[in-house]
């Protein structure tokens, strides 16, 4: 046997080298004892079963999911000796497993969200009308991202659709889906809807969407966020945190653009409705043309009449005037020999006389001055 | 038409909202109507061309979102 002692640090280097070669990563089910976060950082617990107990540690960031004691949980470390001497897993993933744990993750992760207000009807964003950059985030292999792509094409066009492919089941899938939308949230051209589609799946598969740190990161988006994740009767975190929650990856297509014949259509009945209430004005400015010509005429006959009236009354007080109306009925007039009408004469002036029928030449015999 | 081409489709459809707006107005003036009734039938078919040829451009992102 080879004497050359090692130190105890090298003892040590030694047996982590050892057993990381030997089980790089183990997976182990078991149920969870003992748990504890310190510091807000480091997450300390047991996984036991009926006969063994082994020491577990990760950090708190690398939890995707709460869990709590009593909890059976499906777990993936690398065995490691501390430098204190104790075997501890070093913890990389963990899943809560069987539908009782499941629930019961869920529940809590539900409890803490909703505590932080990040279910808030208020926190809420509106899509827009009509985008016309979008992002999708999703496995390209499913059948709900080419449902999606159809419906989505079939609806509407000139949208530039930028799609970020990423497992949508299992294990890796929740931090690719998050890495995907952290992303494009630093994208310099943002988009301006980012799309989390998956199609139907077990509770199992869909469980990649409760997971916290995807619904925090889906939380903070800059960019609003709707999901379309399994069926109708499914409901994810990632659906209650986003924006907006679309029951199938089609919905989702028919939730952010619009239908192109319903535009149309819309545009179509703009147009006639410009068109009818044009012709009405039309109609209507030739009734009231033809309103304003014929009080135009009116006005006129009325002038015609009144001016008329007007001379007619003034002939008979003309003809009421004229002397000659007098001679008419009775009357003469008499002239001097200078042609002038006679006001007063002398006798032996020589005078004429007119009547309605005649001319008389007259001398004057006497004059008596009128009483 | 030419100048129209520089709008894009969601500015032709508000252009055609705010037309519509001008003519649900009590009072226009009909000259003034008929010109706009011209803009609103080049808008119209500005927007029907656009809708039937306009297609979506799709791009699969080359980044891998795999843990680094």
């Amino acid at each position: 046997m080879d004497t050359n002692p090692l130190s105890v640090s090298d003892a040590l280097a030694l047996i982590n080298q050892t057993l990381e070669y030997a089980y790089p990563l183990i997976v182990i089910e078991g149920e969870v004892a003992s748990y504890k976060i310190n510091q807000n950082k480091y997450v300390f617990f047991d996984i036991k079963d009926d006969q063994a107990t082994l020491n577990c540690f990760m950090m708190l960031y690398q939890q995707r999911t709460p869990i709590e004691d009593g909890m059976k949980i499906r777990l993936v470390a690398s065995p490691k000796l501390t430098q204190w001497g104790r075997f501890s897993l070093t913890v990389r993933e963990i899943q809560p497993i069987g539908e009782g744990s499941l629930k019961r993750s869920l529940q809590l992760l539900l409890n803490k969200l909703d505590k932080e207000g990040l279910f808030d009807p208020k926190r809420k964003r509106s899509l827009p009308s009509m985008p016309k950059r979008i992002a999708v985030i999703s496995s390209t292999q499913a059948a709900g991202y080419a449902d999606f792509i159809k419906i989505l094409n079939r609806r509407w066009g000139g949208v530039e659709v930028i799609v970020a492919h990423t497992r949508v089941q299992g294990a890796q899938a929740s931090a690719q889906i998050e890495r995907a939308l952290n992303y494009l949230n630093e994208r310099a051209e943002l988009p301006e809807v980012i799309a989390i589609i998956r199609g139907g799946g077990s509770q199992d598969d869909l469980s990649t969407f409760n997971d916290e740190p995807l619904a925090r990161a889906i939380a903070s988006s800059r960019v609003p966020v709707i999901t379309g994740i399994g069926h109708e009767t499914d409901t994810t975190i990632a659906d209650m945190v986003a924006d907006v929650r679309a029951t199938t990856p089609s919905d989702v297509a028919m939730i952010i653009v619009p239908d192109r014949e319903q535009v149309l259509s819309g545009v179509h009945s703009q147009v006639s409705r410009i068109a009818q209430i044009l012709a009405r004005s039309v109609t209507g400015q030739k009734n009231d043309i033809s309103a304003s010509l014929s009080r135009s005429l009116e006005r006129i006959e009325n002038r015609i009449e009144q001016t008329r009236r007007h001379f007619d009354y003034q002939q008979s007080v003309l003809s009421q005037l004229n002397p000659r109306s007098a001679l008419r009925r009775g009357y003469s007039l008499l002239y001097n020999e200078e042609g002038s009408l006679v006001r007063s004469v002398k006798t032996g002036d020589k005078i004429r006389i007119e009547t309605d029928q005649q001319v008389i030449r007259a001398g004057v015999e006497s004059v008596t001055k009128k009483q | 038409m030419s100048q129209k081409n520089n709008n894009s489709l969601t500015q032709d459809l508000a252009e055609l909202d705010e037309l519509m707006a001008w003519f649900e107005q009590d009072d226009f003036e009909l000259e003034q109507a008929i010109a706009k009734f011209e803009t609103a039938n080049k808008l119209a078919d500005s927007i029907r061309q656009r809708l039937t040829e306009l297609e979506n451009k799709i791009t699969v992102l080359k980044e891998n979102f795999e843990d680094k």
